[in-house]
């Protein structure tokens, strides 16, 4: 019923911000100004989310294009092991393109897979989700990566410019360079043709795969900035990073309002998605409650949320 | 049991780090400090009583879930609700060291003036734990150690199990039921892992210097817990009169209960670690399990709880304290059970022991 009216009069891209509202009005109420809207707690949400939230845009284009990238978690812990290893006895940017590289790369793979090995992504990025973890395991022996570059660890992790977080920073400029890229370039109008019908998006002269193969790397590199955003903030990397990231990061994607079969999507959905599930997270360890309780709300909420979200009232 | 032993490792991350002596004669502290009994730590009711006044807060910041850490949970909230001492968080980072880092941001938000918490990683959570530090929060760890981290500037001190004394107990347990001699199969377990290392080696050490007329004759190491009966049952082919069989941890030696029972071994000794239902169910039904070797998980709670209130008084801490094992027997089941974890045996093994 709701979906429905909020389709007919085009809200149902807004679910997320009234969401969004609501749950921070129910926060606000219930735990006051004494924890929750402090400045600071406030800020923490907008720096604990930040990787996720750089994942998400990466996601999004994916996700858009038709496609699902089930590996970018395990991306995130590989860049920062290789960033933080080629840091041991290599200057700051020797690190930083290694691990951007790193993670480009491995989108690349899957993106050559999918696009002109003509396999599903989601069973491609479901088996170099298992190859890249392995990878990022075994160069780092399962041990944790110290990260002493003082320079990397101010510009990616606790670092700030003209008082501006760091973390806010690069979370800002990936939400605008993707809102432009997305909204703005002839390449985000053909992710969106793609991804709503592959078969006129071809004949009409998109080169599909090139398409396809450009998501994937792109959703590799954002997972690389992420991963180095991680190591900058634990000042070390380690092979679990990001692993617990998947299914929050595509949950922020599709309650955000991006379609999961392709064909549309939103990056600034994507940010409040994200904020939306770093905001949970935080306001019901704010209230207390045990884990257990934070996990079956959280799921709760996500779980209406979603439904909100992607109910096809034609359906 | 896999949780519970997936928890146990957590504490490889670190412990491992931290003790230069992988394999000490004893349960020793980072710094090769001498370990003390969680008995040694506690707060009289004075104490408790000048706490009460101080509406003081504390936030449990743990590495993952499992009925491990709920027993640790359950003795330190009980501790601190005695000492009027509010808990205002609980979190599980799902042994994600980013996950842990928000959650310390997240608590500190409620100004706790402790924090028990088991950091993940010691080189990550050094940063996690730096703006508690900063903001004078009383830290208790629980077996691993941020790293750089003094005590007791840093923090008051680290609570941890006696791994040595588990694996001499589980020796001690096995010569009883033996009668001090005969031969002796040991499954360790085969990976880098402090915790379950330090256990297998008190046992094998205890054996070897304690019992001079018990033999170990077959060793077999185990990574995965799914081929322990593939394991014992190539162990019984080669030495048949086995009088005892140590394994490493619950999960595999209900592996190994099942080849002897499928050989229709009903003589050779088991004794293992950790409390398990089926294992513990064998053992009061008068089977081959003899004895299970257990930690006093919610002793350990209640210990961290008295460290951090203690730093608070400005009571000076032992920096490194450890809970005591518990052997569990046929005789015991009921009140070891509540020892170790502070609450009932499962009710199958209640009524099969009566």
């Amino acid at each position: 019923m709701l979906s429905t009216l909020t389709s007919r009069t085009g809200l149902q891209g807004l679910i997320v911000y009234a969401g969004f509202v609501l749950i921070f009005l129910f926060f606000a109420a219930t735990l006051g100004s004494e924890s929750f809207l402090t400045t600071k707690n406030l800020a923490n949400i907008v720096l604990q989310t930040a990787p996720a939230t750089v994942m998400a845009v990466g996601l999004v284009f994916v996700l858009s294009a038709g496609e699902i990238d089930l590996s970018f978690g395990a991306i995130v812990a590989l860049a920062a092991l290789v960033a933080a290893i080629a840091m041991r006895n290599q200057p700051m940017i020797v690190g930083v393109l290694a691990g951007l590289g790193s993670g480009a790369a491995a989108g690349a793979v899957n993106g050559l897979l999918v696009a002109y090995g003509r396999l599903p992504s989601f069973l491609v990025t479901l088996a170099t989700m298992g190859v890249i973890a392995g990878i990022g395991r075994s160069i780092s022996d399962l041990q944790s990566i110290p990260v002493i570059s003082p320079g990397f660890i101010s510009f990616f992790g606790g670092g700030s410019l003209a008082g501006i977080p760091s973390l806010i920073i690069w979370t800002l400029a990936a939400i605008a360079f993707g809102h432009l890229v997305y909204r703005q370039t002839r390449f985000g109008a053909h992710v969106l043709a793609v991804g709503d019908n592959p078969r006129a998006a071809l004949v009409s002269g998109i080169k599909v795969a090139r398409i396809r193969l450009s998501v994937l790397i792109l959703s590799g590199a954002c997972a690389g900035l992420a991963g180095l955003l991680y190591a900058g903030r634990l000042q070390s990397a380690r092979y679990t990073l990001g692993e617990s990231d998947l299914m929050t990061v595509i949950a922020a994607v599709i309650v955000g309002g991006t379609a999961l079969n392709g064909g549309k999507g939103t990056i600034f959905g994507a940010l409040v998605g994200s904020l939306m599930m770093g905001m949970l997270n935080n306001g019901l360890i704010l209230m207390g409650l045990s884990v257990s309780y934070q996990m079956i709300i959280k799921g709760l909420i996500v779980l209406v949320a979603v439904a909100i979200s992607l109910r096809d009232p034609n359906r | 049991m896999t949780i519970r032993f997936k928890s146990k490792l957590a504490s490889t991350l670190s412990v491992l780090a931290l003790m230069s002596l992988p394999l000490a004669a004893e349960t020793t502290g980072p710094g090769g400090e001498a370990a003390t009994p969680t008995s040694a730590v506690t707060i009289d009711d004075a104490q408790a009583a000048e706490l009460q006044t101080k509406g003081l807060k504390a936030a449990l910041l743990w590495h993952d879930q499992s009925d491990f850490v709920n027993a640790v949970t359950a003795g330190a909230t009980d501790e601190l609700t005695r000492l009027g001492i509010k808990v205002v968080a609980t979190t599980s980072a799902g042994f994600d060291s980013a996950k842990q880092m928000s959650d310390i941001e997240t608590a500190l938000a409620l100004s706790p003036n402790i924090i028990l918490s088991l950091p993940l990683d010691p080189v990550a959570s050094a940063a996690a734990f730096a703006k508690a530090k900063e903001a004078g929060v009383k830290l208790v760890f629980l077996s691993n150690l941020p790293q750089g981290y003094k005590q007791p500037d840093d923090y008051a001190a680290i609570v941890t199990d006696d791994l040595f004394q588990m694996g001499k107990h589980a020796a001690d347990a096995l010569a009883t039921s033996m009668g001090g001699k005969g031969t002796v199969g040991w499954i360790f377990h085969d990976a880098a892992y402090y915790v379950t290392n330090q256990r297998d080696q008190a046992f094998k050490t205890t054996i070897e210097n304690d019992y001079p007329h018990m033999k170990i004759v077959a060793e077999a190491g185990i990574s995965d817990p799914a081929r322990a009966e593939d394991i014992a049952n190539a162990m019984l082919l080669k030495n048949p009169d086995l009088g005892g069989i140590y394994v490493t941890w619950a999960g595999p030696a209900e592996g190994v209960l099942a080849a002897l029972r499928a050989n229709g071994n009903t003589t050779t000794k088991i004794v293992t670690l950790d409390l398990s239902e089926p294992i513990a169910l064998d053992m009061v039904k008068g089977g081959n399990v003899t004895a299970i070797v257990a930690d006093e998980a919610y002793e350990l709670g209640r210990a961290m709880a008295d460290t951090g209130a203690r730093a608070i008084l400005g009571v000076e801490n032992p920096p490194f304290i450890v809970a005591p094992a518990v052997t569990v027997t046929k005789e015991n089941v009921a009140e070891a059970w509540q020892q170790s974890l502070h609450r009932d045996a499962p009710q199958t093994v209640l009524d099969a022991a009566k």
